[in-house]
């Protein structure tokens, strides 16, 4: 097993209380970041910024279609987009607006119609101009486009929403679905790397140009023999650099050296290169050396034009794709170039590509703007086949009819609904987790490595440097994802991008010479300026320059999401470089500015902030704080708490427990933990049953768990009321003893107390949706909801018993009791197939019944019956079905800090044990559960929860600055306990003291959702399946116990034979089989003629049956279809 | 010699020193307080109309834990009673109807609402909270409340605290016992003891037999 390394519980306390507990507490600040911006605020302005950019952009890189028809040939223009607000069309084809509620209940999908202006152009002349709905984009819920965003918590409780609810997802055919963030390699970086092949090292560098919706990855390589190698998306051959490099427009050696660098130590290096290149001496050579290999065999001309487009359109593309730039990718390829061979003399180190700086994570917009960009041009694709068939007819008519909107809607519909982006990509969108409130804000917060898990990719699954503050250390999931998901930290922002050029005309203003101004001298040892993977220039101070452009963006005067890094290389020699990087979805962190030894963030600040008078974005204006990426971070020194803060610190940490994720911040005391119990906490958390949301009453999740009487965890952490887990809470307190009980809470197990079952404890109710939709077929046909009727000619006809809830109208009525199998949704559909009653059927035509029933293992209420429409027309029904749970024996819990248990017995309150004041424990848990697995942190928690209970409020449990065990303890003595948490305890059924005090206190303990009644199952006789004739596997279907393998090996080895037979055959798959004797195959019984008969010796067949596995009956059919003939030997039993 | 001493008496609590009694029959009488001395408590509930956010079992649960004041001289057991009908009758169940509505603002239900046909039969405390209604939202029912034991279902169990405690001297304790309302501390303290007493005599009888 795989587990994420993590920094250790010992190593934090360090960063401990007494400090950080003292005035300086800037908790309000991050507390307005999180409650301001949601916890989705990453989907959020990801999406928006497609909408805003993304959307026009891909819709402006097509911009127009040329139909060239016989006659006159005329242009399609495409212009101005617009995104409607979200509406569902109709059936008679009326049009409404909805709200995701609406879309949720019927099924619908939430999306805007996408309008684009269109213009129809012949010879430049402007014929018409309309706008042109070219499909249909779903919306996120709550981003821009979404009619909730702008609503206040009273109306949106008035429109049937979770005021609370943070959005950030879609809905698709009435399901929600997140797409979840993708961890990718930064974009337009060149990223500098060696591998060791079978001892020959290549020196690579790789830059992955992107542009909105596109990316191409250009390879470089430095070989064993010193020659430098281009490889290009759309080239299948690797081209020599100087070809690439002379036909981007530098004709002479000495342009292309210098190009590189003006330093003769790696001029030297590109010997080799200029050798190979020899062939091309000119440009014309150049390109027509790269048309020879891209476009091989075809006309000159159009291999000069596919070369040139190769380097248009595939040569990094973010510098632009238009014969004017590949000036500039020429000087880009340079660098590259130059940076690899700083790499193979040893001035540079590698690049690190598991540093956070060097990547960027994916949310929805990304994702979206990849489909809609083939989307759209499938669509413009479409739309010039057609209209150049329809030929002479023009005008906005005729492109009109053109427009097939199913073209992008269904894509982007498709890929939504399953996930599945497309050249393999899949699992992009899941299903939102709904479990509780908790694991529907962890889940919007979780992010992917596009990494194989079957691989091992050992550095990838270890915590990084760069994670803290980022990524949390300890949310991951166990097994083969660990490492790979990931989960964003509580302090943790996503970059939205920041338009570049304005930030560029800042640096030319701070002295920044761009390469052609720049002089020889500041070439050959100047500091080189990166903006957004574009080189811009050389300036002589680097660190200097980095430093006035952070002045700048303190000042306000550039974006607080531009981050600025400069790059000493540790070695000599090695080239200085700035990067400012504009992009969006780098994880950037709120840090405390300090100024020589103090931080400008004043305490008076913050009781501003908290007294609300400042938002969080006031301070990044003053500049007393500022988003930090981890590049720059590299440049910072950052203070970990107030008590450490010296001269020489440029930052301060806002919070120390804001580096947990949204799961493992919810653990009180997690610093006193072993680190894995925290991860298993985080992934037990998710499943944990609570109020998941307060529109229960109406809601139609397929399951969902609700707790009767959810309570605030006693000990609480600064997080819990911060994420609302005070309004939706996942547990209840319980009052826990820690002593063994007669044996039946070893293992883990777990006893609770009767009566506290009795009051309520742990009570869930479980709702399970039925549906089911009248569809409409093709020849007027359609599914009608009715009692099925048994003189009606239905097939599948179930009994009448199963139809007794059913009312006139199809369906049962609210408030009954229903059971396995009854059926509350009574349905008929015409035949499948018209022919098929025709032929031989008498009775004429028939229906089917297809009716839903309960699951055959459940049962319930009916809790709430919804009648609507889908927009198909068709009449659909839910019906929602509730099952209250008691806790009972099987059933799983686990305190907050990785306890899990199963309740091993419920035991009568007069036999519990008691303390001398009365209290008896609602759980008993073992002893042994702690010293394997260190989990001090329940100890402090069970201390804290009894303090709490004393106090009458809660406890601050939280991460490194919650309340210390000497306070605790020093309450505990105050109101007579004793300050170990141990008591004087009586054993209920003697009423004799125990020989030892026992631990007591109150514990948050969360019931998870592995309940017994979800899984108990046992079979007698049953289903078989038809192919093999032997019993169904698994509950649902009523199946068998698998008698497996092992389980055979111990009837062989105990010599039961009568027993291995019974089981593997004559209660599994027995079958009587007719075999020719003198052949051996397979004979059969002729009912008609009353005879056994044997195809191949006929009447001489002397015809014997034998009893054999049905299974095996199958082989001897399958080796025949197979044109193998395998005879059977038989003979008398003697 | 057996001995008691009461140390503190009210309805609410009842503490007592035992003393030369065995252990085993001081831990009985603790132990039978809580499961064996029957108390009302709503047990069948027939609900005519809930609009609430609550549905029907958790309300009827709410109901059931809603400690009822109890006279055990003027109720049976429904076992033992003699009209062996399953509906019970007017010497073994008690009727409590609720009927609320919230008109223009939020209302909460609580137990003062319950309207007893027998007035004596009410519950021990009027402001219980039952369910929240909303403007709009109504609630009816008729609750059915009977004697029960605490063995049965906690509703049922006439104590808070029952503890027995030992003291600095051999065969000596202290038990305390706190009621919840529906029968005085010193009442369920005579009531268990009664109980085991008629359990011995039973035993005894058919150890005879």
């Amino acid at each position: 097993m795989l587990l994420l390394s993590l920094c250790s519980g010992g190593g934090l306390v360090k960063m401990q209380r007494a400090q950080t507990q003292t005035q300086y507490d800037a908790w309000p600040v991050l507390q307005d970041i999180l409650t301001r911006e949601g916890v989705a605020r990453q989907h959020l302005n990801s999406y928006n910024e497609f909408i805003q950019r993304g959307l026009q952009s891909i819709i402006d890189e097509i911009g127009s279609i040329d139909i060239e028809t016989v006659g006159t040939p005329y242009k399609v223009k495409f212009s101005k987009v617009k995104l409607k607000l979200p509406r569902v069309v109709e059936i008679d084809g009326s049009v409404s607006n909805i709200l995701p509620l609406e879309a949720r209940l019927r099924n619908l999908t939430y999306a805007s119609p996408i309008f684009v202006d269109m213009t129809v152009e012949e010879d430049g002349i402007v014929r018409e101009s309309q706008e042109q709905h070219i499909g249909d984009l779903p919306v996120m819920v709550k981003s821009d486009r979404c009619m909730l965003a702008t609503m206040n918590p009273q109306q949106l409780v008035e429109v049937g929403e979770d005021p609370k609810d943070p959005g950030g997802y879609f809905i698709i055919n009435g399901s929600e679905r997140v797409i979840v963030g993708l961890e990718d390699l930064s974009p337009n970086k060149i990223l500098v790397d060696y591998e060791k092949v079978g001892g020959v090292t290549n020196y690579k560098a790789k830059v992955y140009s992107s542009i909105v919706g596109y990316r191409a990855k250009l390879d470089i390589t430095l070989k064993q023999d010193e020659s430098i190698v281009v490889k290009l998306p759309s080239s299948p051959v690797d081209l020599p650099l100087v070809v690439v490099l002379r036909a981007l427009g530098l004709e002479t050696d000495k342009e292309i050296a210098q190009a590189v660098s003006l330093r003769p130590e790696i001029q030297d290096k590109l010997e080799v290169s200029f050798e190979k290149a020899s062939e091309a001496k000119t440009t014309k050579d150049a390109l027509m050396y790269i048309g020879n290999r891209v476009a091989h065999g075809m006309l000159d001309e159009f291999r000069l034009r596919r070369a040139e487009s190769v380097l248009d359109w595939g040569l990094l593309p973010h510098l632009g794709k238009t014969k004017d730039d590949r000036y500039d990718k020429a000087i880009f390829l340079g660098e590259a170039v130059n940076k690899l061979i700083e790499l193979r003399l040893g001035q540079i180190e590698s690049d690190d590509k598991d540093h956070y700086g060097n990547k960027v994570i994916k949310f929805a917009g990304q994702m979206i703007a990849d489909l809609f960009r083939t989307a759209f041009r499938n669509l413009a694709r479409d739309m010039k086949y057609q209209l150049e068939r329809t030929g002479q007819r023009r005008g906005l008519n005729v492109v009109g009819a053109a427009i097939r909107p199913g073209i992008i809607t269904d894509k982007l519909n498709n890929a939504i609904a399953t996930g599945n982006w497309g050249r393999g990509k899949v699992g992009v969108t899941q299903l939102l987790d709904r479990t509780n409130y908790l694991s529907t804000l962890s889940h919007l917060r979780r992010i992917q490595s596009p990494l194989s898990r079957s691989q091992p990719n050992f550095e990838a699954r270890d915590l990084h440097a760069t994670h803290f503050g980022r990524i949390c250390p300890s949310e991951t999931p166990e097994g083969s994802n660990c490492g790979l998901v990931k989960n964003l930290a509580l302090s943790a922002l996503i970059s939205v991008s920041v338009p570049s050029a304005q930030v560029v005309a800042k640096l030319y203003d701070l002295g920044v010479k761009p390469f052609k101004e720049a002089d020889e001298r500041m070439k050959l040892d100047g500091c080189r300026v990166f903006v957004e993977g574009r080189f811009v220039g050389f300036v002589k101070d680097g660190d200097a320059l980095a430093r006035s452009f952070r002045k700048l963006r303190r000042e306000g005067q550039i974006h607080p999401h531009a981050g600025v890094a400069f790059f000493d290389s540790p070695f000599e020699g090695g080239t200085k470089r700035v990067y400012i990087a504009t992009n969006s979805g780098r994880v950037l962190r709120p840090l405390i500015i300090c100024d020589s030894g103090r931080p400008t963030l004043a305490p008076d600040i913050i009781k501003r902030v908290e007294a609300g008078q400042l938002n969080w974005r006031d301070l990044v204006q003053m500049g007393v704080i500022e988003l930090i990426d981890a590049n720059e971070e590299e440049n910072s020194l950052i203070a970990i708490d107030f008590k450490h803060l010296n001269e020489k610190n440029t930052h301060l940490e806002m919070y120390p427990s804001a580096i947990l994720g949204i799961a493992a911040s919810i653990i009180p005391y997690p610093e006193h933990n072993q680190s894995p119990r925290n991860t298993y906490e985080s992934a037990m958390a998710k499943q944990s049953l609570g109020f998941p949301t307060p529109t229960y009453p109406f809601s139609t999740y397929v399951r969902e768990h609700l707790l009767v009487y959810p309570q605030p965890p006693m000990v609480k952490t600064r997080s819990t009321s911060l994420l609302s887990l005070d309004e939706r809470p996942t547990g209840q307190n319980a009052v826990v003893a820690v002593l063994s009980f007669e044996g039946y809470n070893i293992e883990d197990a777990i006893i609770f107390n009767k009566s506290a079952i009795d009051r309520g404890l742990a009570r869930s109710i479980f709702y399970r949706l039925y549906e089911a939709e009248a569809k409409q077929y093709l020849g007027g046909m359609k599914d009608t909801f009715e009692v099925p009727r048994p003189e009606a000619n239905i097939r599948g006809y179930r009994g009448e018993k199963y139809y007794r809830l059913i009312e006139s109208d199809g369906v049962v009525m609210h408030e009954a009791q229903v059971g396995g199998g009854d059926v509350i949704i009574g349905r008929t559909s015409p035949p499948r197939f018209m022919e098929e009653y025709k032929e031989f059927e008498v009775k004429g035509p028939y229906r089917r019944d297809t009716s839903v029933g309960v699951r055959a293992s459940e049962n319930g209420v009916v809790d709430a019956v919804f009648l609507t429409e889908n927009d198909e027309g068709g009449k659909m029904y839910k019906v929602r079905v509730r099952d209250m749970r008691v806790p009972e024996i099987g059933d799983k819990f686990a305190s907050r800090h990785g306890q899990k248990g199963v309740i091993g017995l419920v035991v009568n309150q007069e036999d519990m044990p008691y303390t001398e004041d009365g209290i008896v424990p609602d759980v008993i848990i073992n002893p042994h559960a702690f010293p394997s697995r260190m989990t001090a942190g329940q100890f402090l928690e069970s201390l804290a929860g009894k303090v709490s209970a004393i106090r009458g409020k809660p406890v601050d449990g939280t991460a490194f600055t919650g309340e210390g065990s000497e306070s605790l303890e020093q309450s505990l003595k105050e109101a007579g306990y004793s300050p170990t948490g141990r008591e004087v305890m009586y054993d209920g059924r003697t009423g004799r003291k125990f020989a030892a005090d026992i631990y007591i206190g109150v514990v948050f303990y969360q019931k998870l959702h592995h309940m017994v009644a979800d899984k108990i199952h046992a079979r007698a006789r049953g289903q078989v399946q038809m192919l093999t004739k032997q019993p169904t596997e698994g509950r649902a279907r009523g199946g068998g116990l698998r008698f497996g393998e092992m389980e055979r090996d111990c009837l062989i080895a105990y010599g039961a034979s009568m027993v291995l037979k019974d089981r593997l055959l004559d209660e599994a798959d027995k079958t009587e089989v007719h075999v020719c004797e003198k052949c051996g195959l397979i004979a059969y019984y002729d009912a008609k003629q009353r005879k056994y008969v044997c195809r191949v010796d006929g009447d001489n067949a002397r015809i014997s049956t034998i009893v054999i596995a049905y299974a095996f009956k199958l082989l001897l059919q399958e080796m025949m279809s197979l044109n193998i003939a395998p005879r059977l030997t038989v003979k008398d039993k003697v | 010699m057996v001995s008691i001493d009461v140390i503190e008496s009210s309805p609410s609590r009842l503490r007592v020193r035992l003393g030369g009694v065995d252990r085993a029959y001081a831990n009985a009488i603790r132990r039978i307080a809580i499961s064996e001395v029957p108390t009302m408590a709503i047990d069948d509930v027939v609900i005519l109309e809930n609009s609430s956010v609550m549905f029907d079992e958790l309300v009827s649960h709410r109901l059931g834990l809603i400690p009822l004041k109890t006279d055990l001289d003027r109720y049976n057991l429904p076992e033992d009673c003699d009209c062996k009908n399953a509906l019970g009758c007017p010497k073994c169940r008690v009727l409590l109807v609720l009927d609320a509505e919230a008109t223009d603002r939020i209302l909460t239900v609580s137990s003062g609402d319950l309207i007893s046909e027998d007035p004596e039969s009410k519950p021990v405390s009027d402001i219980i909270p039952i369910v929240k209604l909303a403007p709009g939202q109504k609630i009816k029912l008729e609750a059915y409340a009977r004697l029960g034991k605490g063995s049965e279902h906690a509703k049922w169990q006439p104590t808070s605290v029952s503890t027995l405690i030992e003291t600095a001297k051999p065969d000596e304790f202290e038990l305390c016992i706190e009621s919840v309302g529906s029968l005085s501390a010193p009442e369920i303290f005579a009531r268990a003891i009664q109980r085991i007493q008629q359990s011995l005599t039973e035993i005894a009888a058919q150890i005879k037999a």
